[in-house]
């Protein structure tokens, strides 16, 4: 026989004895079922613990980009819970610091143009022009993902081309259009130019997550008798809860905290919105720095709990939709 | 339930031709699998008779009706999908009675076929889980039952069973085959694992490069295939090609050896019924002044191995080039002229470098003229 002969036992098999060859092997019993913790002492642990030289580096970049980030936030948060005397010296002497709601009471209801109106206001801006983005946007965006249709990559690079434009180029044909109509100065123009111009991504956003959903559930959906419409509803629909989560919140960040487009198209103080009521705040003899961070934390507030309350979607879409 | 053909169907996308005048009719209630390999065109035929995909040209018939041009909704179809393409937001409940729900049935109904398919298919435990939460094997019984739930009058499936695991495939198989003869639905199963095939089917249509080779029966297939290429493809390991040169009522392989040309087409035309066809070109291959190449198949498993030279029959000669076990038998590569030709055989005699013989009996020989086509 060849050397290299495959049939032949070699290793431990080889050889004779084979009938108590199974002390060779374990049995499946032997196998544990978690695998087995280190004892290790409080002090290797510690010294295993303590990152290497690079490492450390490393964290000490993120932690202080991490900190430089927030720092304004606290200041803020700080010097509007605490009276003006105090934080003229700087928000940062903590000594003697009195906490007071003083600054928030007297923002909600500021004489010339009250905060918790405002907050009211922007609401009845915000909401409608998420929704229908929502709505309109995921219309739009499944026949770019699935039907063929004359122009469509025409089509499509003209969305994209009005994504590239400046609001403030624009918002001088806006203005003219909106006096034209007799929207000047109404929700309903401020509505729709909030629509006109976040259409636009959403269509992008919403495309791309959507060619990410397996066309064979379409196609299952399509043998199993469902209409074009039918498919729409009760497969594309629930299938993109995740993207049109992740659109609200950014669309709802991004119309709430909007300042041009208010200043430029509202003009009434008693329809003014929350980022507009902000530089009111300042006062007449010194600037009321606690009145203006109280307002700014209550304008901030609704678009960040939105955003934790729906993080675990808002992360699932974003992904998604980027992933493709 | 109903017979399926296809007439002259073609189909292109753009300039790649996927399907050239495809002819195939399945009868009534019978089990039909298309085999072929990747890219041949076996899933868009399967796309045009759901009606996913409409036909270039040519037409397509359900019984006496034309179809092409319908909707898939509108042919009364099932497909089940590769992967299988349950709905991931839905439980299987849900996903089982979507197709009953879009077409209007009542709750009470629904429920009721949904019970019923589930316990079929031994899935009642399922009922309430999401497609994400089961396993490989759960997930193809549930696209089974969402596929059957509403008793089509055509049960297609593409390539089920490819992303199951060995034991698991070899179950379902027996299933599927089992859920066919009860529920008596024609069906047509795409796959390129020629043992699906062979196992499931009560004919195979073997296609290659967009059109069908071949529709037999298994055995038949296995037993006399239609062209050198449908040889090649079907048998694991494949069906061994030596290409000779027809010279004097024998072919000459060179180095390796002569093998008698009479003795073939004698043993075969005792053995099949050879159409008239057959019989002018075996007459002409006889002919001791007609010289052209023809091929020689044999199958592995009808090879025999020697290491002297057998006194009398046709012989072939090569060298030992590597031997694998496969615990069933043992697989011998033999070196014939720089091809390599497989062997099975049962004992191990023989190890690499060794010179051996191959022999075979005449009635186990195939003939394929320059076009590939059986002629003996």
């Amino acid at each position: 026989m060849a050397e290299d002969d495959p049939l032949e036992p070699t290793g431990i098999d080889a050889g004779s004895g084979r009938a108590t060859d199974h002390d060779q092997y374990l049995s499946v019993d032997d196998v544990p079922d978690i695998a087995p913790t280190a004892e290790l002492s409080w002090r290797t642990r510690i010294i295993e613990s303590i990152p290497a030289k690079r490492r450390a580096l490393k964290y000490v970049v993120a932690i202080t980009i991490a900190v430089l980030w927030i720092v304004p936030f606290i200041g803020l948060f700080m010097a509007s819970i605490r009276p003006l005397s105090e934080i003229i010296g700087g928000w940062w002497h903590l000594e003697g610091m009195t906490v007071t709601f003083e600054n928030y009471y007297r923002a909600w209801n500021y004489s010339t143009a009250p905060m918790g109106q405002a907050l009211l206001n922007t609401f009845i801006v915000t909401i409608p022009a998420v929704l229908v983005v929502m709505l309109l946007g995921v219309m739009a965006a499944y026949p770019f993902a699935r039907f063929e249709f004359p122009l469509k990559t025409t089509l499509f690079f003209l969305i994209l081309l009005v994504m590239a434009a400046p609001p403030e180029l624009i918002a001088m044909g806006n203005f003219n259009a909106l006096r034209e109509f007799g929207l000047f100065d109404t929700y309903m123009g401020l509505i729709l130019i909030h629509i006109g111009w976040g259409l636009g991504w959403v269509v992008l956003f919403l495309r791309n997550y959507l060619l990410g959903i397996p066309e064979e559930l379409e196609e299952a959906a399509r043998i199993d008798g469902a209409s074009r419409y039918q498919i729409f509803r009760t497969i594309i629909l629930p299938l993109s809860t995740p993207a049109l989560v992740s659109v609200a919140v950014i669309q709802f960040t991004w119309v709430w905290n909007a300042f041009f487009f208010p200043l430029v198209f509202m003009r009434s103080p008693e329809l003014y919105l929350a980022p507009q009521v902000l530089p009111l705040m300042r006062g007449r003899v010194q600037v009321e720095w606690g009145l203006i961070a109280a307002g700014s934390i209550m304008t901030m507030a609704v678009p960040v709990l939105l955003f934790l309350f729906l993080e675990r979607y808002y992360k699932r879409g974003m992904v998604a939709a980027v992933a493709d | 339930m109903v017979a399926i053909t296809l007439e002259n169907v073609s189909k292109y996308f753009g300039e790649t031709v996927a399907n050239y005048q495809v002819n195939l009719q399945v009868t009534d209630g019978e089990f039909l699998v298309i085999l072929g390999p990747s890219g041949c065109g076996k899933t868009t035929a399967l796309r045009l008779i759901a009606g996913l995909e409409q036909p270039s040209e040519g037409a397509i018939y359900f019984d006496d009706d034309r179809v092409d041009g319908r909707s898939p909704s509108a042919r009364n179809i099932a497909m089940v999908f590769q992967n299988y393409a349950l709905y991931p937001h839905m439980t299987v409940a849900e996903n089982i009675g979507y197709p009953l729900k879009v077409r209007g049935f009542s709750p009470d109904e629904r429920d009721e076929k949904v019970e019923d398919v589930t316990s079929l298919l031994h899935i009642e435990d399922q009922v309430e889980k999401k497609p994400g939460a089961l396993s490989g094997g759960q997930r193809q019984r549930v696209a089974l039952a969402r596929a059957i739930v509403r008793e089509p009058t055509v049960f297609l499936l593409d390539e089920p069973l490819s992303n199951l695991d060995a034991k698991l495939r070899q179950e379902m198989r027996s299933e599927l085959k089992r859920l066919q003869n009860e529920l008596e639905i024609t069906t047509v199963y795409v796959t390129h694992n020629q043992e699906e095939a062979m196992s499931m089917s009560d004919r195979v249509a073997v296609m290659n490069q967009g059109t069908v080779q071949q529709v037999a029966p298994p055995q038949e297939l296995y037993d006399r295939p239609r062209t050198a290429w449908v040889a090649q493809f079907i048998g694991s390991p494949p069906m061994n090609l030596f290409q000779g040169t027809r010279r004097n009522g024998s072919i000459d392989l060179g180095e390796a050896g002569t093998v008698d040309l009479s003795g073939v087409l004698e043993a075969k035309e005792a053995v099949v019924e050879t159409s008239e066809r057959d019989d002018v070109q075996s007459t002409a291959l006889l002919a001791s002044d007609t010289q052209g190449t023809v091929s020689l198949g044999i199958r592995p498993e009808n090879l025999t191995l020697a290491s002297t030279p057998p006194p009398s029959g046709n012989v072939i000669e090569g060298r030992v080039d590597t031997v694998e076990p496969m615990g069933e038998y043992i697989l011998v590569n033999v070196s014939v002229n720089d091809q390599i030709v497989n062997a099975k055989v049962s004992d191990r005699t023989v190890s690499r470098g060794d010179r051996v013989y191959l022999t075979f009996d005449t009635n186990d020989a195939y003939v394929y003229d320059t076009n590939g086509d059986l002629v003996a």
